[in-house]
């Protein structure tokens, strides 16, 4: 008579060596890292592996369908958008006959408002030249 | 008669692997291995795919020992990471649901956990065990392994007591009904 506990170890003895390999190699790694002194760079990236794959892992793989569902409808979305897009080039450019009123238009607007747009041309300064007092009394004079 | 792979709690140099010693961690190791191969191979069936986990869950304790605050709960914390790993290989692969919960009866029989398999019926034990539930599975295969509480089977896996104590009745209650069963019919 056996217990369960002596059944199941018994059962699987067989991968004992196996075992006492992943073991050695656990350990040996350990040893290695013993004598090399870890490098905080490295620390930083195997955190951030070890992170992003435990998201993929808690986060995504959970429900994945739902996100690859989530992604179906927003290429959908996409593909939808894109094909609605306007591609004719009438609206970007203007036929002739358009393109010879707008000119005739501007034309018109020209002539009526030239002479409000034009500048006043402003009088030159008149300059003033100091005299005399005496002359100034004769130029009055005559 | 005690298992040779089996050492007592208090022996256990945890703390000196805490310190890093790689000496201390073949001794955990090597105490473990193979009852952690056992279950994690009891529940999923594969062997490469089992050796693998086993190594994941070695590299994950001495990552993350410093977690441990009780260095007596050493075994059931790294049960806990084997059962973790298991779950991620499962999520991975298919959609099992580890998480369906019987119902826990009124009353629990007060079935003897001294449960003897004769030599004639061991590879019939295996088989019945297998056909278990996976849930009452996980949680039979840490009593008969470690013998582990029923807080610390909460523990690893991820559930309230009152749910192990329900799966692990359920799960004796089907194994003695099914070695029952095969011992009124051997054939």
């Amino acid at each position: 008579m056996k217990t369960p506990r002596e059944i199941l170890l018994a059962q699987h003895r067989a991968a004992g060596p196996k075992l006492d390999a992943i073991r050695h190699d656990v350990v040996s790694t350990l040893n290695n890292q013993e004598t090399k002194s870890p490098v905080s760079e490295s620390i930083f990236v195997s955190s951030f592996l070890d992170c992003s794959k435990k998201m993929w892992d808690e986060l995504v793989l959970p429900s994945r369908r739902i996100w690859s569902g989530l992604a179906a409808v927003w290429l959908l979305i996409i593909v939808v958008n894109v094909s609605q897009r306007d591609h004719s080039p009438v609206g970007k450019v203007a036929s002739a006959p358009v393109l010879i009123s707008a000119r005739e238009q501007q034309r018109l607007m020209n002539e009526l408002f030239a002479d409000r747009t034009l500048p006043v041309e402003a009088e030159p300064p008149k300059t003033f030249s100091p005299k005399p007092h005496t002359q100034t009394f004769q130029t009055f004079a005559t | 008669m005690k298992m040779p792979e089996v050492a007592d709690i208090e022996q256990l140099p945890v703390p000196q692997a805490r310190a890093g010693e790689p000496a201390a961690w073949d001794t955990l190791f090597r105490r473990y291995q193979l009852p952690l191969y056992v279950y994690v191979f009891e529940l999923i069936h594969h062997e490469q795919a089992s050796l693998d986990l086993v190594q994941e869950t070695f590299i994950a304790a001495v990552k993350h020992l410093g977690s441990l605050r009780d260095d007596g709960k050493f075994g059931s914390w790294l049960f806990g990471i084997a059962h973790q790993k298991c779950i991620q290989h499962w999520r991975k692969r298919t959609d099992v649901l580890f998480d369906e919960v019987p119902e826990p009866p009124d009353e629990f029989e007060d079935s003897p956990d001294n449960l003897l398999i004769r030599a004639e019926s061991e590879a019939g034990f295996m088989k019945l065990v297998e056909q278990l539930p996976l849930p009452q599975r996980a949680v039979l295969l840490l009593h008969f392994v470690e013998d582990f509480s029923l807080e610390e089977i909460a523990r690893i896996t991820e559930t309230n007591t009152g749910t192990v104590k329900s799966r692990l009745h359920y799960a004796k209650k089907s194994l003695r009904k099914l070695l029952e069963a095969k011992n009124e019919n051997p054939a």
